[in-house]
């Protein structure tokens, strides 16, 4: 996705970075299998009722911690994001802000094509070039986003989301203030987003007024874009479970576009108040 | 020349790898296929009921035309015909469903639809879509469909992918579940609300008076 770039140190530690999130990586990988076996319930002769979700079961074994984190997060966003947001709707009309989004999409497609290559995806790598280009020249700057009126529609990629195509397990859940949802899976893949970005590398990370404008300018278009979700979360009776599920659920749907695997559902009338039939045959 | 001679024989490598990647494609398909039975098939009856009737809920919040309250006494018979209310209601109380007392039922019951109705129709409200265009579907198993949609116009700048499931079979459907940028409504509502009645010691009767106040706090701010 669209957000990385959120910590100053995290650039002057990159290499060090890098080679932790490698090694992070391999481990997460390596008990990847088991933690997938952990939660598959073994329902052989059931078609398609793997008894697995993601949204049934998430693991979040620090949820006492998060819980604190999650509130000190959505303080900081009530005095300090959310304002910023909101200003920055009120004052700029949608098409503006729709051009400001294309332009912070258009920086993060050279890190997108470079995940559809490590996924293994030559196909989407060269759509994803193709629209870099396009967008970078005829989109002006990125302000439009001509490549997907040639039939050319935007598919990110990710590295959390290629340890996914690679088989690795979401793992533990965590909310970082500042930085929203995560899990051990996507928060590796995104400060491997962050310390690979090609955009930072060769035309200018946050040392340079680019690089820094261009973090401010995603901050502000990702807050803008999510704002639904912030106003969907008031309605929630449990803030934090419901963005816990959401973002997991989310994060898993965008592995499933990488593997094309099919989504694994709960029964939708398990479990039954009565007696009920379990096939919903009326 | 050459050049010209060497792209050819690439093509035809091409071709030759395709082909065999086709093949070993649809051989590792048809091995798939004969586990999850079924699995991909599409169904056309599901497909249509989702046309017609989601088509119908999304005209009407999209109409300029009409008043809020107007909308809100269309939307609340749409969506009878479009959704299982009493299957949802069940649905999102999860392990809970098992011990609600009947009193508790019959006081959770209107409850949870006013609150639902409030949230989803300010949910819809943010994107304003105005068609609704089936794109396919696939039967999880006889009766339990998924199918997909796009919805576009109105203030959507490009295509929104929302899938609907539906329980039902023949022409008689319904829906139980939306699921739009991977997340699922009502699975997403089932966690919100068993979390709510654990941290509340078991007591569903916390979620009712939460429920009854946040139901009219969303109407409000609408």
């Amino acid at each position: 996705m669209r957000d990385h770039d959120q910590s100053p140190r995290l650039k002057t530690q990159g290499r060090h970075f890098a080679a932790a999130g490698a090694i992070a990586a391999a481990g997460l990988l390596a008990l990847a299998p088991a933690a997938r076996a952990e939660n598959q319930i073994p329902t052989a002769p059931a078609p398609a009722a793997g008894g697995e979700t993601t949204a049934a079961a998430v693991y979040d074994p620090i949820e006492g911690f998060n819980r604190g984190a999650f509130k000190v997060g959505m303080g900081l966003d009530k005095v300090i994001f959310g304002p910023i947001a909101h200003g920055y709707m009120a004052i700029t009309p949608k098409v503006v802000r729709n051009g400001v989004g294309n332009a912070v999409d258009n920086l993060g497609e050279p890190n997108t094509i470079m995940n559809h290559v490590l996924q293994g995806k030559p196909k989407r790598a060269i759509r994803s070039t193709t629209r870099f280009i396009v967008n970078s020249t005829v989109g002006v700057l990125g302000l439009f986003d001509v490549a997907a009126k040639m039939r050319l529609p935007a598919r990110n990629a990710d590295f959390g989301q290629t340890f996914g195509v690679w088989g690795a397990g979401p793992g533990a859940y965590l909310y970082v203030p500042g930085m929203g949802p995560l899990n051990v899976r996507d928060g590796v893949g995104r400060a491997l987003d962050f310390v690979t970005d090609p955009v930072s590398l060769y035309v200018g990370g946050l040392s340079t007024d680019f690089g820094k404008a261009r973090t401010g300018v995603t901050i502000v278009d990702l807050r803008a874009a999510t704002d639904p979700a912030f106003r969907a979360l008031d309605d929630a009776a449990d803030p934090y479970v419901t963005t816990r599920s959401a973002y997991s659920q989310y994060r898993d749907a965008i592995v499933r576009d990488a593997t094309g695997k099919a989504e694994d559902l709960p029964d939708f009338d398990a479990p039954p108040p009565s007696p009920a039939p379990a096939a919903p045959k009326p | 020349m050459t050049l010209a001679g060497s792209l050819m024989k690439n093509t035809l490598i091409t071709r030759r790898g395709a082909n065999a990647a086709l093949l070993a494609f649809f051989g590792a398909a048809g091995f798939a296929a004969a586990t999850p039975a079924l699995a991909q098939a599409r169904d056309p009856g599901a497909e249509a009921f989702v046309q017609t009737k989601a088509q119908r809920v999304i005209t009407v919040l999209a109409n300029k035309g009409m008043s809020d309250a107007q909308k809100k006494q269309v939307f609340h018979q749409a969506v009878d015909e479009l959704a299982d209310v009493p299957r949802i209601t069940n649905f999102v109380l999860g392990k809970y469903a098992r011990t609600i007392t009947p009193d508790q039922r019959a006081r959770f019951t209107p409850v949870f639809r006013t609150y639902a109705e409030n949230v989803y129709q300010s949910r819809i409200d943010d994107y304003r879509g105005e068609q609704l265009k089936v794109t396919g579907s696939v039967v999880r198993k006889p009766g339990d469909v998924i199918v997909n949609t796009t919805i576009s116009g109105g203030q959507i700048t490009s295509p929104l992918p929302v899938s609907w499931r539906v329980l039902g079979s023949g022409q008689t459907w319904k829906v139980v579940d939306v699921q739009f940028k991977g997340i699922w409504l009502a699975i997403t509502q089932q966690q919100d609300f068993v979390s709510t009645i654990d941290n509340a010691g078991g007591n569903i009767d916390v979620l009712i008076n939460q429920l009854q106040k946040s139901g009219s706090g969303s109407s409000g701010r609408r």
